[in-house]
């Protein structure tokens, strides 16, 4: 009951905040007429006549099909007209009848109603069989709570009605996630409804410091927004930070968590993510004890992290599941591999079209031969072959499934074949433009490879016209930028841009699981220990 | 974004566009060097270069390529530079030098003096310093490169890889690369000595694919001895003996086999794996004094004589030998190199330099003619046998009719 009435104000408080803010926007003028339309109706409360009332919320919903009303009669003598309102589709019908028409039509004829005001009382606390029940007065909660799913009842008489929250549990189930697969870990992956995903992590982290935030954001689509944290742990001035820029946000639809990532993302002219995104309840878990903030977004599977630093792009929750010594083995391949994938090919068009010499005589004549009648230069040649290999994977993701393989087929014989067989392509290009597409599926953010890959393009540029110079003048420009930018007050490129002994146990090397005593310094300074363990010892002889 | 940044990000965009990529060559665009010659002819320079064909040497097609694997270009000019890029009135490509592998100098040229080459190939940017410099002895450079090779397709190539391993396991050679003649001829009291390269066989079938059709290649190229240079003329050449003497006076051997006179009758065979030397040298009563002490290592590789090599006194008694052997071939190649040519190559004088500055300053103006040609010198050899080799006394004995 408590935490009934404690979500009750808490939305009813929401609701005001909303009804305030689009107040003001009306006084701004900047609402069409349509919406102040819309606004007035929402502040009009609740008509006492049943009929009256059906007849205002059709109107209002535009007569649409999958709008039900139920009307039945209860009482010993059945004088008392209920109206029951639901979006066919968005609840469950057969509790509908279990829970709610049922006890009406039966049970209420037993009980006592004193005066005809008791009448609401008792078909709400002891008639009516469900836990979400709240009161409504007027018919723009009334109908905002219709459109998210909830029933409506009216009684015929009454300014007042309830809703009672009994949404279709008929989603997509917990599966294991497509984006982030691990050999050895939990196999769950979020879903596209958000309460599912708030349980998710917490049935990971049992404490009553996780804390749940929810409002709605977008004027049309209303969409469920949560950010999650852990009071104690997490650093208040992000949380703060996360609060103040959500409640700048005003759109009309908010579909995917990446809406949210592109209003309140620190820099929009970067090509690096700054909120890191994640299917993966342990991941933001792990994210939430290191004093991070989670965003959760009702109708996507992917929940937003900040703040997110540049070496978390690089490190996968398998990490932590495997050896401390394979982990930080995998993590100095994964940074290999963003080398290989943002410089192999711009290094070749440098190398090979300017500086000669520093390839061994042995390569340089076998490269020569196979450069033999290729009719364009080298970076012409890397450009067509890096774009079609660009054209395969896009290809690859928006193809259905079934002809996906058509593609790996085309795409090997095209390029790995006929391609070379034909001259046009030196066998070489194709090595290296291979070698680059493979090291860029290593990194584990799918965000952060597509931006290696699109600088890689600058990069590739930049050889041709430079050579070298080239490549170090924009190598060096892509570290200061790197340097420049914040996630959330923090700085993307800690513990090395600002440079921290102590939090390089989990960057780039991950040490033993008893070494990882503190929290990432840079993200939270409050409650920085996490650990006391000992470091595993074989038994005394004693 | 403000008109700032618009402006910052136009200009460099054009940047990439006004550079032209102006010294930008694909690699299908280079003529890669690997081998040059500079010859003289009359008062001109004759500059050759091997110039590897890329399709020839990576055809997949096993067997004898029925072209050759390289082209020879060459010109006359006043000059080597003008030499070079006359070439390219030949050549469809321009040479490309940072790869040149090997640079073979005609005889002839090397006794007029090989200073002006050398200014060439060590001022322009595309030539790197560590190419070896060979001399071509008793023919021309533009023979030399005109030989083709097989199991090395390119020659160049086969003539470094010979050099090299040659160098290392067997002593009469030395590779010496452009920067280490340079300093070999800019070091008071010191002069330098190349590898001589000459043609055995006919030069006009070397030049031929005909050349790789028969086992035994009838024309080949070989290494053979040692060019001694007086500054930058050439003034004659050492022998094998003499060239391997002048390699442990240098501390240039590695590995190596000596052939030494049984205490009875008959030969045996020590293969050197390690050895050090040392050269001291120091200045008494204005006369100067060089000491050789050499510190060498090595197995017993083949016996051809009846010796007992259980005994530990058959072992001093050898090693004894091997040092009398080594001693004396070293003392006859400074010998002859006194007596023929006259010039300080061991760069003993080099050693006085740094002992002995005052004196040496005193010495330098007539080293080369008066005190190398009298230097006293004292040669020690020590030398150890480690192993015996797979079986112990020789079974020859035992087994000879």
């Amino acid at each position: 009951m408590l935490i009934e009435n404690i979500r009750s104000i808490r939305r009813i408080k929401k609701g005001e905040i909303m009804r305030r803010r689009i107040q003001k926007l009306t006084k701004k003028k900047t609402k069409d007429l349509n919406s102040k339309a819309l606004d007035q109706k929402q502040k009009k409360s609740i008509i006492s006549s049943l009929e009256e009332s059906i007849k205002y919320i059709n109107e209002t919903l535009g007569n649409s099909d999958d709008f039900i009303v139920r009307k039945i009669r209860i009482g010993k003598e059945e004088q008392i007209n209920i109206g029951i309102f639901y979006i066919d589709g968005l609840v469950d019908t057969q509790k509908i009848n279990d829970f709610v028409i049922e006890p009406l039509m039966f049970d209420f004829q037993d009980k006592n109603i004193h005066s005809k005001h008791d009448l609401l009382t008792v078909i709400k606390d002891s008639t009516i069989s469900v836990g979400d029940i709240e009161d409504v007065t007027d018919y723009g909660s009334l109908l905002s709570s219709l459109a998210s799913g909830q029933i409506i009842i009216l009684v015929d008489g009454f300014t007042k009605g309830f809703t009672i929250g009994l949404t279709n549990e008929n989603y997509r189930g917990v599966t294991e996630p497509s984006q982030e697969t691990v050999v050895r870990g939990p196999k769950e992956g979020f879903t596209e409804t958000l309460r599912t995903n708030t349980a998710l992590i917490r049935r990971k982290i049992n404490s009553p410091n996780l804390r749940v935030e929810t409002r709605k954001i977008g004027e049309v689509t209303q969409t469920q927004v949560s950010i999650m944290y852990i009071r104690g742990i997490v650093n208040e001035k992000v949380l703060e930070e996360v609060r103040t820029r959500l409640s700048k946000i005003n759109i009309d639809g908010l579909l995917e968590s990446n809406y949210i990532e592109e209003l309140i993302q620190d820099k929009t002219f970067s090509p690096f993510p700054t909120m890191y995104n994640t299917e993966r309840p342990d991941v933001v878990s792990a994210c939430l004890l290191e004093g991070r903030v989670a965003i959760l977004v009702n109708g996507t599977p992917f929940v937003l992290l900040v703040p997110s630093l540049f070496i978390q792009f690089f490190q996968a929750a398998e990490d932590h599941y495997q050896r401390w010594d394979f982990s930080t083995f995998i993590r100095f391949l994964r940074i290999a591999c963003f080398f290989i994938t943002l410089l192999a090919p711009s290094l070749f068009i440098a190398i090979t079209t300017y500086h000669q010499e520093m390839i061994p005589t042995q390569l340089l004549i076998s490269l020569a031969a196979q450069r033999e009648g290729v009719p364009f230069p080298a970076f012409i040649e890397a450009l067509l072959m890096e774009i079609t290999f660009e054209i395969l994977r896009e290809g690859g993701i928006r193809m259905p499934k079934a002809v996906g393989q058509a593609i790996s087929i085309v795409g090997t014989l095209v390029i790995g074949t006929a391609a070379v067989e034909a001259g046009f392509i030196s066998a070489a290009m194709v090595i290296i433009v291979a070698i680059t597409a493979i090291a860029s599926f290593v990194i584990p953010a799918h965000n952060m490879s597509i931006s290696i890959r699109l600088i890689r393009f600058l990069f590739m540029g930049l050889a041709a016209s430079f050579g070298l110079f080239g490549i170090t003048a924009a190598f060096i420009g892509l570290i200061l930028h790197l340097c420049s930018i914040r996630s959330f007050g923090i700085p993307y490129m800690s513990p090395f841009g600002p440079y921290n002994v102590q939090d390089q146990k989990d960057s780039l090397f991950r040490l033993p699981l008893w070494r990882l005593s503190t929290r990432p310094r840079l993200i939270n300074q409050q409650n920085i220990n996490r650990e006391q363990s000992p470091s595993p010892k074989p038994p005394s002889k004693k | 974004m403000t008109k700032k940044t618009i402006i910052f990000m136009i200009i460099s965009i054009l940047f990439l566009f006004i550079t032209g990529c102006w010294n930008r060559r694909e690699l299908n665009e280079l003529a890669i060097s690997v081998a040059e010659g500079i010859d003289k002819e009359d008062e001109n320079y004759k500059i050759s270069s091997q110039i590897v064909i890329p399709g020839q040497i990576e055809s997949k097609t096993a067997g004898p390529t029925s072209s050759a694997p390289v082209e020879l270009y060459t010109a006359i000019e006043d000059t080597v530079f003008e030499g070079m890029r006359e070439i390219t009135t030949k050549s469809p490509r321009k040479l490309y030098h940072s790869h040149l592998r090997v640079l073979v100098i005609g005889e002839a040229l090397a006794r007029e003096g090989i200073s002006d080459v050398l200014d060439f190939v060590s001022r322009d940017h595309e030539f790197r310093t560590d190419f070896y410099i060979v001399i071509a002895k008793d023919t021309s450079a533009e023979n030399i490169l005109s030989i083709l090779t097989s199991i090395e397709k390119i020659p160049a190539n086969n003539m470094i890889s010979s050099l090299e391993t040659s160098e290392e396991t067997w002593a009469p050679t030395m590779a010496v690369t452009l920067d280490e003649l340079i300093k070999m001829l800019v070091t008071e009291g010191k002069n330098p000595v190349l590898a001589g390269i000459t043609i055995h066989g006919d030069p006009s079938i070397g030049g031929t694919t005909q050349n790789l059709e028969k086992t035994a290649s009838s024309t080949y190229l070989k290494y053979s001895d040692m060019a001694v240079f007086k500054k930058d003329k050439l003034v004659g050449w050492l022998n094998r003996d003499q060239s391997k003497g002048y390699n442990f006076i240098m501390d240039n051997i590695n590995n190596t086999i000596t052939d030494v006179s049984c205490p009875n009758e008959g030969k045996f065979n020590f293969e050197i794996i390690h050895s050090k030397t040392k050269v001291e040298a120091k200045v008494e009563k204005n006369t100067p004094k060089v000491d050789i002490i050499i510190q060498s290592e090595g197995n017993v590789g083949e016996v051809k004589c009846n010796i007992d090599l259980s005994k530990q006194k058959t072992i001093e008694e050898l090693e004894k030998r091997i040092e009398e052997n080594i001693t004396n071939t070293i003392r006859e190649t400074i010998k002859a190199v006194q007596e023929d040519f006259g010039v300080d190559i061991f760069g003993f004088g080099d050693a006085i330099h740094r002992s002995d500055t005052k004196s040496w300053n005193k010495l330098k103006e007539d080293w080369n003619d008066t005190h190398f040609t009298d230097l006293d010198m004292q040669v020690q050899a020590d030398i150890k046998i480690r192993r015996l080799g797979k079986i112990g006394n020789s079974i020859l004995p035992e087994i000879k009719e």
